[in-house]
């Protein structure tokens, strides 16, 4: 093939002006990886188109308005199906966003929890001393309603107060019984009982007709300023024993510490 | 607004393949003028070129990985792409509705458009500066297979004459266009 020929036809502009059939194209295209002069003649008429274009457009000034449009296109072109490449672009950004989500989400989950469980400790303790208080509320006002329970001892107009005298065994014992014939209550006031060995009580009992009538038992030390004895509905004097523990069914009359007698009866 | 920085073409190509924002600006900046100009040339109506100028930029962006630096320069690729855009609106339905009711020239007696983006006054420039330079019977040959986008055998039937006679004259006439860019 003659070349010059070739290029001499004006295939070189057919091609580059896009003005080629399609098979005058591919022939040419063919020709170009055998013949560089013809590579040569296609690139120097490219050049020159090219140049002879920008050199009398360069004055051409489009509105600002088009790049911008086209730059927003560039930017959103995720939604213009663009090939592969534009999503690796976007990939590029993704990751990022997705970490800093993760993490953000680890710190406020993370927050969450410590705040839940000051909350949740807080609540257990303020829970724990509100139940003590309340024990000790409810503690108060027992010991508040008994001490109320026993003032009433000592105003109530039906109480007999009985003073209990030591005997010549023990002189300096003494004790007062507040007896309510009324409604049988017996209470009794310990001022001074002499300590006794553990194995031992001190014992009251009621006198009935010349017989006595158990009362209940005491110990020298009391907790408590007013003793509530077993009720009788009569009584002639009240004694005090000493017995063994937990009291005898009749008194060792040898060791009765104090005597009181009732008015009322004598 | 334009990008100072200039790249070879092939840093530039380079860097397009990679979609980089620049090199498309400056891609944008440095030939924006010359597609829009044969866009112009062809369809002859600003506003509608302004669409297509935008098209075959979108078109550039996402074609650009197609583009074999073996076969043409990037201006060639980017003016056939702008060439081809311009064509195929011209021939599309809505642009022949829309001109319907205007006077069109015949394409024998006026091939060269009348009035054309007149306020940018690029009647005269690029191709078809050169094109001015030819005698008449070879200026509307080429004008009417390049600007309007006939095929030879069109244009015989159009003109009337033996598809021989085409094929002669617009080849001469190319051959003259590489003379006159020298």
């Amino acid at each position: 093939m003659n070349i010059k020929e070739y290029i001499d036809s004006g295939i070189v502009e057919y091609v580059v002006l896009g003005l080629a059939k399609p098979q005058d194209r591919a022939e040419f295209e063919q020709l170009c990886i055998t013949y560089p002069e013809l590579v040569q003649a296609r690139e120097a008429f490219e050049a020159k188109l090219e140049d002879f274009y920008i050199q009398q457009t360069s004055t051409i000034v489009l509105p600002a308005e088009l790049r911008l449009r086209f730059t927003e296109a560039m930017e959103n072109s995720s939604i213009n199906q663009t090939p592969t490449k534009v999503f690796a672009m976007e990939n590029s950004n993704r990751p990022r966003r997705t970490n800093w989500l993760a993490v953000a989400s680890v710190i406020l989950l993370i927050a969450c929890a410590y705040f839940a469980y000051q909350f949740y400790s807080q609540n257990e303790t303020l829970k724990k001393a509100n139940a003590e208080l309340q024990q000790k509320a409810d503690s108060t006002d027992a010991i508040l309603q008994q001490i109320i329970a026993e003032q009433k001892v000592f105003k109530d107009s039906n109480v007999t107060v009985v003073s209990m005298e030591g005997t010549k065994v023990a002189p300096r014992s003494s004790a007062n019984v507040y007896w309510d014939s009324t409604n049988s209550s017996v209470f009794l006031v310990v001022k001074n009982m002499p300590k006794l060995p553990s194995d031992q009580q001190y014992q009251l009992w009621a006198l009935i007709d010349g017989k006595p009538k158990d009362l209940g038992v005491f110990d020298s030390e009391q907790e408590k300023l007013i003793l509530k004895m077993k009720g009788t509905q009569k009584a002639e004097a009240f004694a005090i024993t000493i017995e063994k523990k937990g009291g005898n069914p009749s008194p060792t009359l040898e060791k009765m510490q104090s005597l009181g007698k009732t008015k009322a009866p004598l | 607004m334009p990008t100072t920085k200039t790249y070879t073409e092939q840093q530039l190509v380079s860097l397009l393949k990679t979609r980089d924002n620049q090199a498309f600006g400056y891609l944008y900046d440095h030939y924006s003028g010359a597609l829009y100009t044969i866009i112009v040339q062809i369809l002859s109506d600003v506003e509608l070129a302004n669409d297509v100028l935008q098209e075959v930029f979108i078109n550039i962006w996402r074609k650009i990985d197609s583009y074999d630096h073996n076969k043409g320069r990037l201006f060639t690729w980017m003016l056939n792409i702008a060439r081809n855009a311009s064509i195929d609106t011209l021939r599309s339905k809505t642009y022949q509705n829309d001109r319907k009711n205007q006077p069109m020239p015949g394409m024998v007696d006026e091939p060269m458009m009348p009035g054309q983006a007149s306020h940018l006054n690029i009647d005269n420039i690029g191709f078809r500066k050169v094109l001015s330079q030819l005698k008449d019977d070879q200026r509307i040959l080429i004008d009417l297979a390049y600007f309007k986008g006939y095929t030879h055998e069109e244009i015989a039937t159009i003109q009337q004459i033996p598809l021989g006679t085409v094929k002669t004259r617009i080849r001469n006439a190319l051959i003259q266009l590489r003379e006159f860019l020298k």
